[in-house]
């Protein structure tokens, strides 16, 4: 696919952005081309701006921009991976440039991480006394200047956070892709920003779970204790619910990890009860359910057709109040052990948004050794990143349509 | 073609070692102080990119690395059909 229609610029003059929209023979598929070259940077902090020759190859219409919130450590890069998986093809760091670059670049999906936009470098933190988490510590000017002209398609020159130096390397060229993910502790922090997001996301791990996988990832590395994990994850605390813990409440989608229910007083953090919360009334977007859309289920799939290992699997659906909105809750509990479980679990779930009868299954499948690949964290990012597949189709075929009533208007 | 040196997953735990001494030393007058804090999140900061570092380097299949660079040899060829 992916095919870009060659537009003159005529008009030399100052008009920023080349939106003739043509009739493709795919219908909805307008492209445009747009060619930047690339001698002539932009202001060190700028996009590029409008010039005739200067431009880039975008979907028409602009980029559509996915927000993804979770702390450190939390699995978002495993969330990333299963979602450019959605798209096919593989996510890879932007070729020939910064080894630490944070970047991953896939045909359709660029994701970024929000690091990138720190104010201060690790030395300036420590200087001033604050953490990442700490607004002050972020250029949120910067971050809404570069989402929003990426998401105009327009490339930018992003920063790069240096997460081994701890420094602010120079930055990199990021061009206008179809999928913006924005991926980081404030992604709904600054309003500006988060009027930006067509979609967003939450990844809401309890202290409990944290502690666990923290434990299972540092206590290999030297020099962690018990005790310094537990500092660690107590001294940023306070800033964590001071500034990231209320982002949940914009949310679409958000996706909380819990301590199972099934083993009495399980601090393993190996079983877990993982919810998926969402929002009611979101255009492009509808809620998943169990058996039957708006009813309180409990169902444990184990039985007669299908049997389970100790603990065994207990799936929950229901209406709820999240923050005051009217949300959908979708709750697995457990772990599954074979496939023929989980393609059981898909053909009693609706509104999945998959192409085909069991591609849920076959996502999970094919990265079955990602973590969370046996429990609800990696059912509920996969079927997160097919809805956010399907919200992509219906803004691009919506943004396709209006054009053409536009000129039919005339 | 050579590929621009990665930081090494030892020189970062390194790096961790001496950041949960300093967060320990800038503790023991004060738990609760903005520096104190600064230093543990520096300490959290570097053990992700030490996760990710390890991550990396097991994620990598040797055989794979090889024929990236060396797609023709005969241990490499794939054919389509």
């Amino acid at each position: 696919m992916a095919i870009c229609t060659v537009y003159t610029t005529q008009s030399l003059n100052s008009t920023c952005s080349i939106s003739t929209p043509t009739k493709t023979h795919l219908g909805f598929h307008h492209k445009q081309v747009v060619f930047y070259s690339p001698g002539k940077k932009a202001s060190k902090r700028g996009a590029y701006t409008c010039n005739p020759y200067v431009i880039t190859c975008a979907a028409a219409g602009g980029t559509v921009v996915i927000g993804l919130a979770a702390d450190s450590g939390c699995g978002k890069s495993t969330f990333m991976r299963r979602l450019t998986s959605v798209f096919g093809g593989a996510a890879e760091p932007p070729k020939g440039g910064n080894p630490d670059s944070n970047t991953l670049i896939s045909d359709t999906t660029t994701v970024i991480c929000l690091d990138d936009y720190h104010s201060l470098d690790r030395y300036g933190r420590k200087e001033k006394k604050v953490t990442a988490l700490d607004p002050r510590a972020n250029d949120f000017d910067l971050m809404f200047e570069q989402v929003k002209a990426l998401k105009d398609g327009v490339a930018v020159e992003k920063p790069i956070y240096n997460h081994v130096t701890g420094l602010l390397d120079p930055p990199e060229f990021i061009k206008p892709p179809k999928i913006l993910v924005i991926e980081g502790l404030h992604p709904m922090y600054d309003q500006r920003v988060r009027d930006l997001l067509d979609f967003s996301i939450y990844l809401d791990i309890s202290n409990e779970v944290k502690f666990a996988w923290k434990i299972q990832r540092d206590m290999a590395e030297r020099g962690h204790s018990l005790e310094s994990i537990k500092a660690s994850i107590e001294a940023r605390k306070p800033d964590f619910d001071a500034y990231i813990d209320p982002q949940k409440q914009y949310a679409d989608a958000v996706i909380e990890v819990l301590p199972t229910q099934l083993i009495p007083d399980d601090n393993e953090g190996r079983v877990l009860r993982v919810k998926l919360i969402m929002k009611e009334g979101v255009k492009y977007f509808n809620p998943v359910y169990l058996f039957d859309e708006g009813s309180t289920i409990s169902w444990i799939p184990c039985g007669r057709k299908l049997t389970c290992s100790y603990p065994g699997i207990k799936f929950a659906y229901g209406p709820d109040a999240y923050f005051g909105n009217e949300v959908s809750v979708l709750e697995m509990d457990g772990q599954f052990d074979r496939l023929d479980e989980l393609i059981y679990v898909e053909s009693h779930l609706s509104n999945l948004s998959t192409k085909f009868y069991g591609e849920v299954t076959q996502q999970m499948l094919k990265h079955s050794d990602f973590p969370g690949s046996s429990n609800g964290t990696g059912l509920f990012q996969t079927i997160v990143g097919l809805k956010i597949r399907d919200l992509y189709e219906q803004i691009l075929a919506s943004k396709a349509a209006a054009p053409v009533q536009a000129t039919k208007a005339h | 073609y050579m590929q621009p040196l990665r930081a090494a997953p030892d020189q970062i735990s390194e790096k961790v070692v001496e950041s949960i001494k300093n967060a320990e030393e800038a503790c023991a007058d004060d738990p609760v102080s903005g520096e104190c804090i600064a230093a543990w999140d520096e300490v959290e900061e570097l053990s992700a990119a030490a996760s990710h570092a390890r991550d990396k380097k097991k994620d990598s299949d040797p055989l794979e690395t090889y024929c990236k660079d060396n797609p023709e040899t005969d241990e490499c060829r794939t054919y389509e059909d």
